[in-house]
């Protein structure tokens, strides 16, 4: 089959060949076998197997499309509709014996048509073939003209007759009824519709293109007979019209809101740059609109004139301002309920775009908009002014008493925080006029103003309005960087160096936390035998004769008069029960500024690590007091002699016992106080005033200060989580306290036996004769003494086994609490590991 | 109301480690050599009125009283360059000069021979104080004035102040040496009796121990009186370094001693002091952090009580307390690091009778003061071992007493009149006792110790109240 259809088509391109030869005036009658035809034909061969391809796309239905526009355009409209038909009958033929190649085919007549044309201009006709003319078609140009015009004439009519039988009548018919339809579809002409969509992206309704509340948006009346395309089209382009519209309302009503708070300056400014906007858009539209009616100057008179302006044309010149209205629409539609910080930002978050048209855009408009926010920042940090008559800020003040004013004074409005402005540098922005204003109304102080200046200096800005805009973030954080450097340093000097800061902390340390121990012991000393009466008797005005004798008398008399006159007695609210102990207590005064640092909270703080302190050095001061009843030189050099050496066993084992128990419980409050004093006291001291060495700004300091009060409550146990373990220590102070009354009356009763027994020695020494009266006397006393010793032995025991007991819970809890440093604490009372060895020893039994 | 403190320093070596005392105390106040307030000593925080007050003309006084039986040492004083320090009116020298013959009997005899002249002193020195801590006695235990003089003078005091503490600063004779003094061992053991009895603490410096840190630590071939002195006067002032510089902790000497003595009659304590130097010497400059110093501390070689009596049955012995005072610039946090550590390595042994530990107490250094070290500490230290300083005692008085030699220089007293030496025979008994309850504070049983054996008891405690107790009847 295929050897059959390669043959067929062989000898068809041969046929071919030698017709064309044949229509060739030189070669008439071709001979099959002359060595020129086999030439020819071989040639043709190869053209055949060649691979050229038009340089067309393969689109049958394009093609087509092409020929008929060509064909009416020529003014041969009724041909072109001939030509469709035909074309449609073409195409639907499908199946065997169908022609598979229509494009070829389609575009293989195309080119024989045009190639006609360009014969009847006189091209010769062997540009079919243009070389199997070969070298002897050149000299016979004049004649080929002639005849393959000919030729081709017949060939035409030739083909037009093929696909219309009734040429002439169809073709009028077609044409005159496509010059009807255009007419009537154009009721209205494009300049007219120019006009009236020039009008419309004013917002203003045209003759035929009016704002249609329906479909909300400009469109051709109804009525008007347009095309559909260009009903479209004017409706595509008056969509800047609507744009237009909502742009310019948006601007005319904030302009009538302007007096009223809610438009703002940012507010204004924004409008202010969309009418600048807006008037570049005018000057385009009047632009436009001069040369709307003017014809196009052509080059020459027979082509038909238009307008300059068509509707496409248009469309071309409102793409531009097309996408900015548009984004302005966007703008005015994000932007309608924002004000102040948070327009900025709303805008900020649509400057981020790639388009360099729509970028540059924005940061003309966001510069705008951005430099009132910009000033109020810039008056803030160098100034301290809340330049916010509108709220606009994302810094909010608020009325407050002056030792909240850093606290609580000035507020972060996140709602106002345009997000170009990254928190950190908020805080900083607040920080920094906050610390100006800390320094006017607090510290009195106005050496901030050279701070301020020298900041504006260093960064390149000067003082004055308006010197910063959108797009130079990294200026304005230079500033804030440079002012909030300069100013908060100096806000610390003046705190360090004019209040004193240190030195408080120090005069706290010293008094509320009982660092000056010499002090505290005479207040102890004076203040003791007073306290332990019920708190009803006791007047605060005495106690603080008794503050003021003990600085006199301490070394606390050299401190600054000033730091001595912020001590102060204070006397807790009281029940009917408690005694002197329970409500005494000393308080610090902070006064301005530095009642920022000491706030009440803080105070209540330190008032509650003074009691805990107070207690333990009460509790101390109990132990040393129980040892110097029982010092060495009173115990040792007294004599018991004369006692029976049952009762001297006695005595002997109630005093081991006493002096034992003081041992554990003097080494359980000593090693606490150290571990109060070391663990606690000086190390959050030392690392605070690392601290306070490094902090750049007074939220460090604050901040560094409440770390230090909190770890000294922590590691106090005056935590919340420290409540049990709290109240088993304090269980334990109660109990060395009740040794302390035992103790005592222990030894008073020592010493009266001793004197006792000195007497009746002396007595017996005097008057031996009379010894069986004396030894009556002292058989009672020996009797007395015995029951005596045997009770307090008794006593000391129970009280011993209680506070064992006590202990052990306490050094049980331990452990379980949170903080590290408590672990200390034990490795300090177990240092010996006695405890532990007990625990293990009383497990094993 | 400072906690005042009276000095009292009686005899020759008295005299002279008390002179090196205020010497140093001067210096650390900043106070000129007439009592003056030098122009430098602006920087407060240190406490000056505890030892000394203010005349009429600003002058610092040192509280302190001369006490001696005869002139030469004062007399040093009273033209040194020291002179117008003192108050004169606190120097008390022996009408007839003579000095106590280095006899204990003729010391204590004086002594109560001129009691009331003295307690005058004292009782104007008390009155003059507002609230009365307690008073220091320096002497040695060897020779004659400060021995016995100082005894009577412990006993008075613990009579009519009762209630006022007694530190003594004691000086043991040098055991190594055979003495000039031949009845030393006398001497020492009447005097270590009234330690016992009388005094609350005593803080033990033993010659021995000075000599040989002389010698080893400070290289010096042969050391002089005022060298070792200059040690002496290095420990007296950095113990009391606490009370002249407040802070938070033991601030006042009951404080101090409460805790290092747990146990009434152990009550003497030794002492380490590094680094050393003597009079400013440049020594080599070693490193010091807190557990440097704190490990030295506890070596034998540092403390200033024979290596002898250290050693001996070094495994037994315990501390019953120790408290460590450094000064200078510390940071507290080492402090904990150094106790942890000094744990782990398990370099001191404690009673096992009740929980101890080591006290660190932080002070700061004198700003006038220029040392090479940053950091130096004073150990102040219970130690069972002291126990073998007076078995040293006890066993060379023994051999005296043997060959009953040179006891006619005593019975010259009305103390040992009529050949009446029961006083030696209690002092001894006494003595021992004492050597014992400190043996029963290395066993974990102390607390029952002397519980089961009533005679050992009577011969123990009986013996010695039954004599005491007539003589404070007087």
């Amino acid at each position: 089959m295929e050897d059959d259809d390669q043959q067929k088509a062989a000898d068809l391109v041969q046929e071919l060949v030698l017709r064309l030869l044949s229509q060739n005036p030189q070669t008439p009658n071709p001979d099959p076998n002359s060595p020129a035809f086999l030439k020819t034909l071989r040639y043709a061969f190869r053209i055949l197997s060649s691979r050229l391809t038009p340089s067309v796309a393969p689109d049958a239905t394009a093609i087509a499309e092409s020929l008929k526009r060509r064909l009416a355009t020529q003014g041969k409209s009724s041909d072109a509709l001939a030509f469709a038909d035909l074309y449609t009958k073409f195409a639907s033929k499908t199946g065997p014996g169908s022609v598979n190649n229509k494009w070829a085919l389609v575009y293989l007549l195309k080119i024989v048509s045009d190639d006609r044309k360009s014969a009847v201009n006189g091209l010769d006709s062997s540009v079919l073939l243009p070389n199997l003319g070969l070298g002897d078609a050149a000299s016979s140009l004049g004649n080929g003209f002639l005849r393959g015009g000919e030729a081709k004439k017949k060939d035409w009519s030739n083909g037009v007759l093929l696909v219309s039988k009734d040429p002439e009548n169809l073709r009028d018919i077609a044409f005159r009824e496509y010059a009807t339809l255009v007419k009537e579809e154009n009721e209205v002409t494009e300049e007219v519709l120019v006009r009236d969509v020039l009008y419309a992206s004013q917002g203003i309704d045209g003759k035929y293109v009016k704002f249609n509340s329906e479909i909300d948006g400009y469109a051709v009346l109804d009525y008007v007979k347009v095309p559909r395309a260009t009903r479209i089209m004017v409706r595509m382009l008056s969509e800047l019209g609507w744009l237009f519209r909502k742009v310019k309302t948006f601007i005319s009503e904030s302009m009538d809101r302007f007096p009223a708070e809610e438009v703002g300056t940012v507010g204004q400014a924004f409008c202010a740059a969309l009418q600048d906007e807006l008037s570049d858009y005018y000057k385009l539209l009047a632009v436009l609109e001069a040369q709307a009616m003017n014809p196009i100057p052509l080059v020459s008179e027979s082509a038909s004139s238009s307008n300059y302006l068509s509707l496409r044309r248009l469309s071309v010149w409102f793409a531009e301002p097309m996408v900015k209205m548009r984004l302005m629409a966007v703008l005015v539609d994000k932007c309608k309920i924002l004000r102040g910080g948070a327009m900025a930002g709303a805008i900020h978050l649509h400057a981020q775009h790639g388009d360099p048209l729509v970028h540059e855009f924005m940061m003309n408009l966001l510069r705008c908009v951005c430099s009132p926010l910009f000033e109020m920042v810039r008056s803030w940090v160098l100034e301290g002014e809340l330049e916010d008559t509108f709220g606009e800020f994302f810094i909010v003040g608020q009325p407050v008493k002056v030792d909240l004013l850093w606290r609580e004074g000035y507020k972060l409005h996140p709602g106002m925080l345009p997000s170009f402005i990254s928190p950190s540098l908020a805080q900083k922005i607040l920080r920094t006029g906050k610390s100006i204003n800390f320094l006017r109304v607090c510290c009195d102080d106005h050496g901030w103003a050279d701070a301020a200046s020298e900041a504006a200096a260093a960064s390149g800005t000067t003082t004055r309005r308006g010197g910063l805009g959108y797009g130079e973030t990294d200026a304005l954080e230079h500033l804030v960087t440079e002012a909030a450097k300069r100013i908060d340093k100096h806000l610390l000097d003046v705190l360090y160096k004019r209040y004193k800061f240190k030195e408080h902390c120090l005069a706290i340390k010293r008094y509320l936390l009982l660092g000056q121990g010499d002090f505290v012991q005479y207040l102890m000393d004076i203040v003791g035998p007073k306290l332990s009466e019920p708190a009803n008797n006791i007047s605060s005005f005495e106690l603080a004769g008794f503050l003021e004798a003990a600085i006199r008398a301490s070394n606390a008399q050299y401190d600054d008069r000033d730091m001595l006159d912020r001590l102060r007695v204070k006397m807790m609210p009281h029940g009917s029960g408690d005694r002197g102990w329970d409500v005494f207590s000393l308080e610090y005064e902070a006064r301005v500024p530095l009642d920022t640092v000491f706030t009440e909270s803080v105070l209540s703080k330190y008032l509650r690590v003074f009691n805990f302190l107070w207690k333990l050095k009460r509790v101390e001061h109990a132990l040393i007091g129980i040892w110097k009843t029982m010092k060495p030189n009173c115990i040792t050099s007294n004599s018991f002699v004369k006692l029976q050496t049952s009762v001297k066993l006695q005595l002997l084992s109630a005093l081991r016992r006493c002096q034992v128990l003081w041992n554990e419980m003097n080494h359980f409050v000593t090693n606490f106080q150290y571990y109060i004093m070391f663990e606690v006291l000086e190390v959050s001291w030392s690392n605070f005033s690392k601290e306070m060495e490094a902090a750049k700004d007074l939220d460090d300091l604050l901040a560094a200060h409440e770390k230090y009060l909190n770890a000294i409550v922590g590691k106090s146990l005056l935590g919340e989580q420290s409540q049990t373990i709290r109240k088993s220590l304090f269980v334990l102070f109660e109990l060395i306290l009740r040794f302390r009354s035992h103790a005592d009356r222990l030894y008073e009763g020592i010493y009266e036996l001793q004197i006792r027994t000195k007497e009746s020695g002396r007595e017996r020494n005097k008057t031996q004769e009379s010894s069986s009266w004396i030894s009556e006397g002292r058989k009672a006393i020996t009797q007395r003494a015995g029951e005596f010793l045997q009770s307090m032995s008794q006593d000391m025991d129970s009280i011993a086994k209680e506070y064992t007991s006590s202990l052990d819970g306490f050094l049980s809890l331990l452990p379980l609490q949170q903080s590290v440093d408590l672990k200390f604490l034990f490795f300090r009372l177990d240092f010996t590991e006695f405890y532990s060895r007990l625990h293990s020893k009383g497990k094993e039994s | 109301m400072p906690r005042e403190i009276i000095t009292l320093q009686v005899g020759q070596c008295g005299n002279q480690i008390g002179m090196e005392f205020w010497k140093q105390l001067c210096l650390e106040h900043g106070i000129s050599k007439d009592g003056i307030l030098e122009d430098f000593a602006t920087q407060g925080g240190d406490r000056k009125d505890v030892f000394f007050y203010q005349a009429d003309d600003q002058h610092y006084i040192p509280r302190a009283l001369l006490i001696d039986l005869e002139p030469r040492v004062i007399n040093g004083i009273q033209n040194g360059e020291y002179r117008n320090l003192y108050n004169h009116e606190n120097i008390f020298v022996s009408d007839h000069g003579g000095g106590a013959g280095n006899n204990w009997a003729s010391g204590y005899h004086q002594g109560k021979g001129v009691e009331e002249e003295i307690m005058d002193m004292i009782d104007r020195e008390a009155d003059g104080s507002d609230s009365l801590e307690g008073f220091v006695l320096c002497h040695s235990i060897a020779g004659g004035t400060g021995s016995g003089m100082g005894s009577y003078l412990l006993e008075t005091l613990n009579d009519r102040y009762s209630k006022k503490l007694v530190q003594t600063y004691s000086v043991f004779p040098n055991q190594m040496e055979t003495s000039d003094v031949v009845v030393q061992p006398y001497n020492s053991l009447l005097t270590l009796k009234r330690l016992t009895l009388n005094a609350d603490c005593v803080v033990v410096l033993d010659n021995t121990a000075l000599n040989r840190i002389a010698v080893e630590r400070l290289h010096l071939t042969n050391p002089t009186f005022a060298q070792t002195n200059s040690l002496v006067s290095t420990v007296m002032s950095a113990s009391t370094t606490t009370l002249r510089y407040p802070g938070y902790m033991n601030n006042d000497l009951v404080g101090l001693l409460a805790s290092l003595i747990p146990t009434p009659r152990c009550h003497f304590l030794m002492t380490g002091y590094t680094p050393l130097t003597v009079e400013r010497q440049a020594n080599v400059i070693r490193k010091t952090t807190v557990l440097d110093v704190m490990r030295r501390l506890l070596q034998t070689k540092n403390i200033m009580v024979s290596s002898y009596a250290r050693n001996k049955e070094a495994s037994q012995a315990k501390y019953i307390s120790i408290l460590n005072i450094i000064q200078g610039e510390v940071d507290p946090t080492q402090v904990h690091e150094s106790l942890q550590r000094i744990r782990e390595r398990k370099l001191v042994n404690f009673i096992e009778w009740g929980p101890a530990s080591i006290q660190v107490a932080l002070s700061k250094k004198s700003p006038y003061v220029q040392t090479a070290h940053r950091v130096s500490g004073l150990m102040l230290a219970s130690h069972t071992s002291i126990r073998h300083l007076f078995s040293k005692c006890l066993s060379q008085y023994e051999k005296l007493r043997k060959k009953q030699a040179f006891l006619d220089n005593y019975r010259k007293f009305p103390m040992f009149a009529d050949n009446d030496l029961s006083e030696f025979d209690e002092s001894r008994d006494i003595i021992e006792s004492l050597v014992d309850e400190y043996k029963a504070c290395e066993s974990p049983d102390y607390i029952k110790w002397g519980m089961e054996d009533p005679e050992q008891l009577l011969t123990g405690e009986g013996n010695a109240s039954g004599v005491v107790d007539p003589k404070l009847a007087f």
